[in-house]
């Protein structure tokens, strides 16, 4: 079999012009995602592009009083800055609940963003917490709302010349929370997962692991904990997998979304 | 490709793919056997490397990643290191097929938190799966090696 090609810029604009002239290729960052599309044989690409060598991209850093991640910040230096702990508390969290220690030892903010992996824990939080996402070509840069972000299974509003360089997320004072539902205690993947922000009297519930993109409805955000949990219930049309059915699903949506935002009134 | 790594102590030159795991590279080219793929997905430990020190999954580990880095597996510890004698002396094991990853995560997690207690302890290796079931006597290892 052909091996693939292994490309390793050395910064940010060699990174962003072989991303452009290389289309082929698949970016890796932590490589956890790649990792186990290519060990699992589902995934034979012509060339990588790894990021890994690209200084500056790793900061966990509080600017104008917003939080500002680089992409390559790994989950685990989210999970564990005293930063994020005290004024995002429930960010911290979403991130310290994903897979094993091993496994946020590596996965970065860029890549679980960039996989748009539907089973996933920190995209949702993103989203509720009102989070921009900075991407990055040749001619420049953009801000992306997280909730435009993913637009399906595995897909992104990416332009093919992009790449995620920075996700902010405002501050000031909000309550939020993250709940995981797993349907076994070994899984690492969420079966249903909720996030919820209430800020500034708008409250904004996001319910991840469901469907295609994080599912979020602003026009049902409104009303009592138990009321918005039924409609979100009824909103989404759950997927089927081996975490739950859709029916098992929505009926744990109707739960986990009253908890959390029983959570965030307490 | 030409892989310059570091491994338990020794500076190697190895022959290996770029599509293919550093688990599969430690075990061809170097016979680091205690380095095991189960899963292959991440979630079972078994294939545990230490890698600059933080635990990561071998068998997801692009081989390229570890390039200019240094990797330790149970063999670098030399048999005498606390955690692996803590195992010994609590029998936490019983097929003994997932105790390198344990060992290897439990290490990690003694160097970074002194104080342990055992909620710390059970989150730590909650990503290490035992299908023996010998999770308290491992529990029981590790905190015993801490206070070692």
């Amino acid at each position: 079999m052909h091996e693939p090609e292994w490309l390793a810029p050395a910064s940010l604009e060699e990174a962003l012009a072989l991303k452009a002239e290389r289309t082929d290729a698949t970016v890796v960052a932590g490589g956890t995602f790649v990792g186990i599309l290519v060990n699992q044989h589902l995934l034979a690409p012509t060339a990588f592009l790894s990021l890994g060598g690209i200084r500056g991209l790793r900061f966990v850093a509080e600017h104008e009083g917003e939080l500002r991640l680089g992409a390559l910040a790994t989950h685990r230096a989210v999970e564990l800055s005293p930063l994020v702990r005290e004024k995002w508390p429930a960010l911290a969290r979403a991130f310290s609940l994903v897979a094993s220690p091993r496994v946020r030892n590596r996965a970065t903010v860029g890549g679980v963003l960039g996989d748009a992996d539907y089973a996933s824990d920190p995209p949702s939080m993103f989203v509720a917490l009102g989070a921009r996402v900075v991407v990055q070509s040749r001619h420049g840069a953009r801000e992306i709302p997280a909730e435009e972000l993913i637009v399906g299974y595995y897909e992104t509003s990416l332009a093919p010349d992009e790449l995620i360089v920075e996700v902010i997320v405002p501050g000031g004072p909000h309550r939020a929370a993250y709940r995981k539902f797993r349907t076994r205690s070994h899984e690492d993947r969420p079966s249903v997962g909720v996030a919820a922000c209430a800020r500034d009297g708008g409250l904004r519930v996001v319910v991840g692991a469901v469907a295609g993109r994080p599912q979020y409805f602003p026009e049902l955000c409104t009303g009592e904990p138990a009321s918005i949990a039924q409609a979100y219930a009824e909103a989404i049309d759950p997927i089927g997998d081996i975490s739950g059915s859709s029916e098992y699903r929505r009926r744990v949506i109707a739960v986990e979304v009253r908890r959390a935002l029983e959570e965030i009134a307490a | 490709m030409k892989l310059r790594v570091r491994i338990n102590g020794a500076d190697h030159e190895l022959e290996a793919r770029t599509d293919e795991s550093i688990l599969d590279v430690v075990r061809r080219e170097l016979g680091l056997l205690s380095v095991r793929e189960t899963c292959g997905i991440g979630v079972c430990g078994a294939c545990t490397v230490l890698l600059d020190g933080e635990p990561v999954s071998g068998c997801l580990l692009l081989a390229p990643l570890a390039d200019g880095r240094e990797i330790t597996t149970v063999e670098g510890l030399g048999g005498d290191d606390p955690v692996q004698q803590a195992f010994s002396d609590a029998h936490a094991f019983q097929c003994g097929y997932c105790t390198p990853g344990m060992i290897l995560t439990a290490k990690r997690l003694l160097e970074e938190t002194p104080q342990l207690t055992e909620d710390d302890v059970r989150a730590a290796m909650s990503g290490n799966l035992c299908r023996c079931g010998s999770y308290v006597k491992i529990v029981e290892a590790v905190l015993q090696a801490a206070n070692a």
